[in-house]
């Protein structure tokens, strides 16, 4: 029931800059989609067509099957990464305002800010004003503002930026069970870490461009599992020869624990029987897929031209 | 509700609850009475009489000048050498030291002198009272019997009589002008005010990145339409509170202050009246007012649409003062051509300025103050604006929504232009 948002072929040109090149995904309802990229890799400029705010030059965007229009907008929540509020607003007038904009009716508003507010202990906060708000208050307002018209497709661009990590949970949390109430939610950021925990789907844009995308199990097993950790007692020389021969890249190294990506001919057996060899202890030794952030960096170069092509098509388990 | 509306509300709320929109509300009446009764009532609380000295070098002007000069006035006639006038006057002893020389009356080039402590006119009827001295005493030395030195001083008022369509008027060309002035002085800073007013909210909510969350529920130019009609009823709201207020406070301050300037003779014309409420309401037909309100909400109109675009291009305040230039310019040429409006108000000139739609909305309303303006001049004016406006906001709308998302980079005049043939 909740709909589909399908991109085809999305182009945007902003003067002689493409922000975005033929960029294609599909976010399906009741998966968490993770937008990713570097800053300036059209994260936001995607965002802003989906949200009827710029229109494509060329490509189409459906919710549902329908072209992104103000009607769309209406069944949309879009919390950008830049925040902002009407700082002299008092905090309930604020949110009736933003959710009427929505196309809410007065009571129902009400009704709904009364419930998200006691959810985020913050049924205090009606009458005062936004300005006096510290800001991770004024955060909890903002998302509010962002879910309380109960939309079907819920944009979050780096929502958790500024958050503490008590309310970076309750987030969490709020966005699980958006998920589990079959929303689609998209959710923008340039942090892989959070979006590895936490995503279904994921698009990769760099340059304008979407370089990578699926299921997040299927793009990383795309690259296979060529990555160890080693977790070691006493001082890491015996990495320095590998490192130096180029068998392996380091991608952490500290205290007693490193994580290496293996080059194409390096079987792990070597990594492990040089820390046998070289360390004063080894307390463990796992062979995995590599973190996303590694593979992020990949497919940016590779899509730069700098580094060979990523594996596009899924082996078949 | 329509979101235009809803915006255009929650705008107008906003600041019609704001203590500055009250306090303005309440006091400008207030100032503006004042600083028109002040004067008068420290005119006339001051008025024991100027202390003037006269040196009177003919020995026969200090009689005539004596009568000449408002009977308020002591007049003292002295030999007293000049620097010991002069030490009396500095310390405030005279008001004014008149030295008439000998030569005066015989010489025909010859000239007095009047020594003050400066100001303008400080003591005001002097010149005119030495030279009606003078004249009379030159006339008798020549041999004019007094009755024609009394007919060749004796007053003759002029009666004019405005003529319209609606029937002849009394002569209250002076009040019309003024009338003319305060409105549309008033015109000029409702649109200048109410304008930055429109700019400010723009660049507020730009500066605040609240804009990209309201783009994502409306459209650019229901936005800026909210914006504008709001602020424009919060604009209107506070004329009529400020027309209430005045015109509540000169009915109730008019016949005090007529009780205390009790030197204005009875019969003198309107004009001379300092201050008349039933003049003022006189000239104010409802015609008149319902062509304010027009031309002020069409002028603002046009001119907030502009103000909202330089606004959405800029990223603070600071920076839009070049980008405004071309805005305030147009708001200011009708103050500089007013006099000449009001002075000939069915020229060609004056004609076509109150058609133009950038100066028609001040200039419309001085013609229509001093003069009977066709119905068909005034309908035609009002359907320029409005077709006006109606292309202005549409280019308007075109920078606008281009321009609240854009940051960083400070928009220059060929980059607005570029917005508005892409958008």
């Amino acid at each position: 029931m909740a709909p589909v948002l399908r991109l085809d072929s999305v182009t945007k040109r902003y003067g002689q800059t493409v922000a975005v090149q033929d960029v294609s995904f599909t976010a399906e309802p009741g998966r968490l989609f993770g937008l990713l990229g570097p800053n300036g890799a059209g994260k936001t400029s995607t965002i802003r067509m989906v949200t009827y705010i710029t229109t494509p030059d060329a490509g189409t965007i459906t919710l549902g099957g329908a072209p992104v229009s103000p009607a769309t907008q209406a069944r949309m929540g879009y919390l950008p990464e830049e925040r902002g509020l009407y700082r002299k607003l008092k905090v309930g007038e604020q949110l009736e305002y933003l959710a009427q904009l929505k196309g809410m009716a007065l009571g129902d508003a009400r009704a709904a800010i009364g419930r998200w507010l006691d959810r985020f202990d913050a049924a205090t906060w009606t009458d005062k004003r936004t300005e006096e708000l510290s800001k991770g208050m004024q955060q909890k307002v903002q998302f509010i503002s962002t879910v309380v018209h109960d939309p079907d497709l819920v944009i979050l661009d780096e929502p958790f930026s500024g958050l503490d990590p008590i309310n970076a949970d309750l987030l969490v949390e709020v966005i699980g069970e958006m998920r589990e109430a079959g929303k689609t939610v998209l959710f923008a950021s340039h942090r892989m870490e959070s979006v590895e925990a936490l995503c279904d789907d994921l698009c990769l844009m760099a340059g304008g461009r979407a370089v990578l995308q699926g299921p997040i199990r299927e793009v990383k097993r795309r690259f296979g599992r060529d990555t160890v950790s080693v977790a070691f007692s006493g001082d890491g020389a015996w990495l320095d020869p590998l490192v130096d021969a180029g068998a392996v890249r380091t991608l952490s190294r500290a205290e007693g624990l490193a994580t290496l990506r293996l080059a194409d001919a390096t079987p792990p057996r070597s990594v492990l029987e040089a820390a046998l060899a070289g360390a004063a202890e080894v307390d463990r030794f796992e062979v995995h897929e590599p973190p996303l952030a590694d593979i992020f960096r990949q497919a940016v170069a590779a899509a730069d031209g700098t580094a060979p092509p990523v594996p596009s098509a899924a082996p078949t388990a | 509700m329509n979101k235009t509306l809803l915006i255009a509300k929650s705008e107008y709320l906003r600041r019609v609850r704001s203590k500055w929109f009250i306090l303005a509300t309440l006091l400008v009446p207030v100032l503006a009475i004042a600083s028109l009764v002040l004067p008068i009532l420290a005119f006339t609380g001051d008025d024991d009489g100027e202390r003037l000295a006269v040196v009177d070098g003919t020995g026969r002007l200090a009689a005539p000048l004596a009568e000449a000069l408002p009977a308020a006035t002591s007049l003292e006639t002295t030999r007293a050498p000049l620097d010991t006038l002069r030490a009396r006057l500095l310390d405030g002893d005279l008001d004014g030291v008149l030295v008439l020389p000998a030569d005066l009356v015989d010489g025909a080039d010859a000239g007095a002198v009047f020594y003050t402590r400066g100001g303008i006119d400080p003591a005001g009827g002097v010149r005119r009272a030495v030279r009606e001295a003078v004249r009379r005493v030159r006339a008798e030395a020549a041999g004019a019997p007094p009755a024609a030195v009394a007919a060749f001083n004796s007053d003759v008022p002029l009666d004019r009589v405005t003529v319209s369509a609606d029937g002849d008027g009394g002569d209250d060309a002076l009040g019309r002008f003024l009338l003319a002035n305060f409105l549309s002085l008033l015109i000029y800073l409702a649109i200048l005010i109410y304008g930055m007013l429109v700019m400010r909210g723009v660049i507020e909510e730009k500066a605040n990145r609240i804009v990209e969350v309201i783009a994502s529920s409306v459209r650019p130019f229901e936005l800026m339409m909210g914006k504008v009609l709001g602020i424009g009823a919060v604009g209107l709201t506070q004329l009529v509170g400020w027309a209430v207020l005045m015109f509540g406070i000169s009915l109730a301050a008019g016949p005090l202050l007529l009780a205390l300037a009790p030197e204005v003779p009875a019969g003198a014309p309107a004009a001379d009246v300092p201050f008349d409420p039933d003049l003022i309401t006189g000239m104010l037909s409802p015609g008149l007012l319902a062509a304010f309100v027009a031309f002020f909400f069409g002028g603002y109109l046009l001119y907030s649409s502009l103000f909202a675009a330089v606004g959405s291009a800029v990223d603070q305040e600071s920076d839009a003062q070049s980008l405004q230039a071309p805005i305030i310019l147009p708001i200011m040429l009708p103050v500089l051509f007013l006099t000449v409006v009001a002075d000939q108000p069915d020229s060609a000139l004056s004609l076509g300025l109150s058609l133009f739609p950038l100066t028609s909305p001040i200039l419309m309303v001085v013609r229509m103050a001093v003069t009977d303006v066709p119905l068909w001049q005034v309908v035609l004016s009002l359907a320029l604006l409005a077709a006006a406006f109606v292309g202005v906001i549409a280019l308007a709308a075109r920078i606008y929504r281009v321009g609240i998302l854009m940051y960083g980079k400070k928009a220059t005049f060929a980059d607005l232009w570029r917005w508005v043939r892409t958008a």
